[in-house]
């Protein structure tokens, strides 16, 4: 079982889409998360400020990575327990890599799991 | 007609006062609580208004909680004020994790708890857990609520229903609520106050209008629109009809009125009416707050003679527009003041003088369409709200299918459904406005107070946000706030009557703006009654008090003042209704 967890700054919402722009980088993170959701063997779980504080106050690595400085520091990537990334969100490849699964775009996977995923 | 006497009336337990702005929903709620409270009963009267004038009418300051009035035993009052309830949730989110994460983490926490979408549901949140508190329900016998100018609160009336139905069909948790924590008691809640607002047992709409076209035309709105979301209980209450016309300023009144009575919509001729009398005071104070809706009035007639003074007329503003070179112009004030009568006649005096000019309105009611507009140099726009919506649910969406998959596309697609959704639409339509280059020049007519000054919170939150923003910011945003503060190309024109009420509204607004560092100069004072010399006991009574606030106006503007006088024909001058 591979764990993923992303920790983000506080958000409307894990699209992004009420904010005052959309940003193509969220709607990638969130079509990419339900997909790997879907996966037997992948635990992919967000977190995000404004609706999960408990969660960082409770994580002393993630506490210890945002030091004070949330803006350059977060998003932070987690997988199995280790911080793989920080400051930016994980590309489709980085997350092929550290899950083992391939992504492919969305037009090209008629048949096989939908969306954007993984097969 | 009946003239409308609460005590005689069987009023159910929860009242909604609502109309257009400046008909005297205000005096009306306040009168009725005051009359109710004198007969014994226990009264609650809360303001939903951002821009609340209960305050002044009871000359006591308020908060959200109900505070006992001064003089009137029984009465409560309380003003709910959508940036205070933000800010009272953003504590109640932010306060526990104080010491425990990081200050940079609380800030950002803070920063997003500061959009429109926050200081709606709070503000909301505030109206439904009192709107169904049992204690508050047992501790009254009558609760009103005196709402802002139609548009804003015919949103407020319909968010219950709108959230209730979002968390039906929301499957995956709705994510949009953020941090509004145990949504299994919101939704019980939001059940409970659509339910309340719809059982005629218990809820009246009481639509307040003045015998005007113009307000007439918004009452029927209402009552149609809060209608179909199930508020059937609706009264009209008339304000402001004038008797016993004897000069030619008074004729012209009451022949106006009668007019517009007969023709009113057909709509509010199935409603039960009653009218209160045009009264030879103004309702200030609660000495003529108590005597406004009795049916024996005191008789007094005081002659006066008018000095009116000679003040400049838009002409003098139109000219400093044009010398200055101003881009955008804005028309501010209460409900009720003649806000689009000032931007359509600017507007028009602009493109007589060979200017190409865009008119606007944020206004969700939209009172442009009432105006006679078809000069081609004048291009009209509008924030149509369920277009603007529709437009950026398709922006989002296009963008997201570029990329992902249909499962992905519908879980975007279920978040775009949520009625905060529809504060960013708007709020983007309200930047592109602004950032037009199409005409030379934009002159934008405001919603009435309360709606603005949520519009530019918004406007001041989002700039902080688009600072840390990653994604593609359209310039539009971005440039907002720093185009609004730019005294060269900006100008907000401050629009109130020669009354108390809006000019101290309009001077709330004027340390606000001061605050936000937004650009304004000029003032003006419309339908000024005083150059008329009317004889009439009622119109005097008005025109004798405006010395005083036109005096204000000129000190606070540092003599940046324009004088509209009353039009008797203004109605079928400038509009097309």
């Amino acid at each position: 079982m591979k764990t993923v967890e992303l920790f983000e700054p506080a958000m409307c919402c894990a699209t992004g889409v009420c904010g005052p722009s959309v940003n193509p980088e969220l709607l990638m993170i969130t079509g990419a998360f339900e997909a790997m959701g879907k996966v037997d063997g992948v635990q992919a779980t967000r977190y995000n400020l404004s609706n999960n504080p408990d969660t960082f106050s409770q994580r002393a690595d993630i506490l210890a990575a945002m030091a004070d400085d949330t803006e350059t520091n977060l998003p932070i990537t987690v997988v199995d327990g280790q911080i793989v990334k920080q400051g930016t969100y994980p590309t489709l490849e980085e997350l092929g890599h550290y899950t083992g699964l391939v992504f492919v775009p969305a037009d090209e996977n008629k048949g096989c799991c939908g969306g954007s995923g993984c097969c | 007609m009946n003239t409308y006497q609460p005590l005689k009336e069987a009023l159910t337990h929860y009242l909604f006062f609502t109309g257009k702005g400046g008909v005297g929903k205000t005096t009306v709620a306040s009168a009725t609580a005051i009359q109710l409270a004198d007969a014994g009963q226990q009264v609650m009267l809360v303001s939903t208004d951002p821009a609340s004038n209960l305050q002044d009418v009871f000359e006591t300051n308020l908060s959200n909680h109900p505070k006992a009035i001064p003089g009137v035993p029984g009465l409560f009052a309380a003003n709910f004020d959508p940036v205070t309830a933000a800010a009272a949730y953003r504590e109640s989110v932010i306060g526990p994790y104080r010491g425990v994460l990081p200050d940079s983490a609380l800030k950002n926490m803070a920063e997003q708890l500061s959009g429109s979408c926050t200081v709606e549901i709070a503000a909301f949140n505030e109206f439904t857990n009192f709107l169904t508190d049992p204690e508050v329900a047992q501790r009254f016998d009558t609760i009103i609520f005196d709402t802002a100018p139609t548009g804003h609160a015919l949103r407020m009336l319909q968010l219950p229903a709108a959230w209730d139905n979002y968390l039906a069909e929301n499957s995956h948790g709705a994510s949009c609520l953020g941090q509004l924590a145990g949504l299994g008691d919101k939704k019980a809640s939001y059940q409970k106050a659509v339910a309340t607002l719809n059982d005629p047992d218990l809820t009246t709409l009481m639509i307040v209008t003045r015998p005007q076209s113009a307000a007439l035309l918004e009452a029927s709105r209402a009552a149609e629109e809060l209608a179909a979301i199930g508020m059937q209980h609706q009264q009209l209450i008339i304000n402001g009809t004038l008797t016993d016309p004897m000069d030619p300023p008074s004729q012209a009144i009451f022949a106006q009125q009668q007019n517009d009575l007969q023709n009113m919509p057909a709509v509010l001729t199935t409603l039960p009416q009653a009218e209160i009398p045009l009264r030879p005071y103004n309702v200030t104070g609660l000495t003529n707050l108590r005597l406004v809706l009795q049916a024996q009035q005191p008789i007094k007639v005081k002659r006066l003679d008018h000095q009116s003074e000679n003040y400049p007329d838009l002409d003098v503003i139109v000219a400093d527009l044009i010398q200055t070179n101003k881009k955008i112009i804005f028309t501010m004030g209460k409900g009720g003041v003649g806000k689009t009568t000032v931007a359509v006649q600017i507007a028009q005096k602009l493109a007589a003088q060979h200017k190409t000019v865009c008119l606007a309105t944020t206004d969700p009611a939209d009172h442009l369409n009432f105006f006679k507009l078809n000069d081609p140099v004048i291009t009209v726009r509008h924030i149509d709200e369920p277009q603007v919506l529709a437009a950026y649910q398709a922006e989002v969406l296009n963008t997201a299918k570029q990329t992902l998959g249909a499962d992905e596309v519908a879980y975007i697609a279920e978040d775009l459904r949520s009625p905060c959704t529809q504060e960013i639409a708007v709020f983007r339509a309200f930047a592109d406005i602004v950032a037009q280059a199409d005409s030379d020049v934009v002159v934008i007519d405001t919603a009435p107070t309360g709606h603005t000054l949520l519009l530019l919170d918004s406007t001041q939150s989002y700039a902080k946000e688009v600072q840390r923003s990653t994604g593609a910011v359209p310039a539009a945003i971005a440039n907002l706030l720093p185009r609004l503060q730019d005294a060269s190309q900006t100008e907000i024109i401050m629009v109130t009557l020669p009354e108390a009420t809006p000019v101290y509204e309009s001077l709330r607004l004027d340390a606000d703006l001061n605050r936000a560092h937004m650009a304004h100069t000029w003032w003006v004072v419309n339908q000024s009654l005083g150059a008329t010399n009317t004889q009439h006991p009622c119109l005097q009574a008005r025109a004798q008090n405006e010395g005083q606030w036109l005096g204000k106006v000129q000190a606070i503007s540092n003599g940046h003042l324009a004088v509209e006088p009353w039009r008797p024909d203004f109605e079928t001058a400038l509009l097309q209704i």
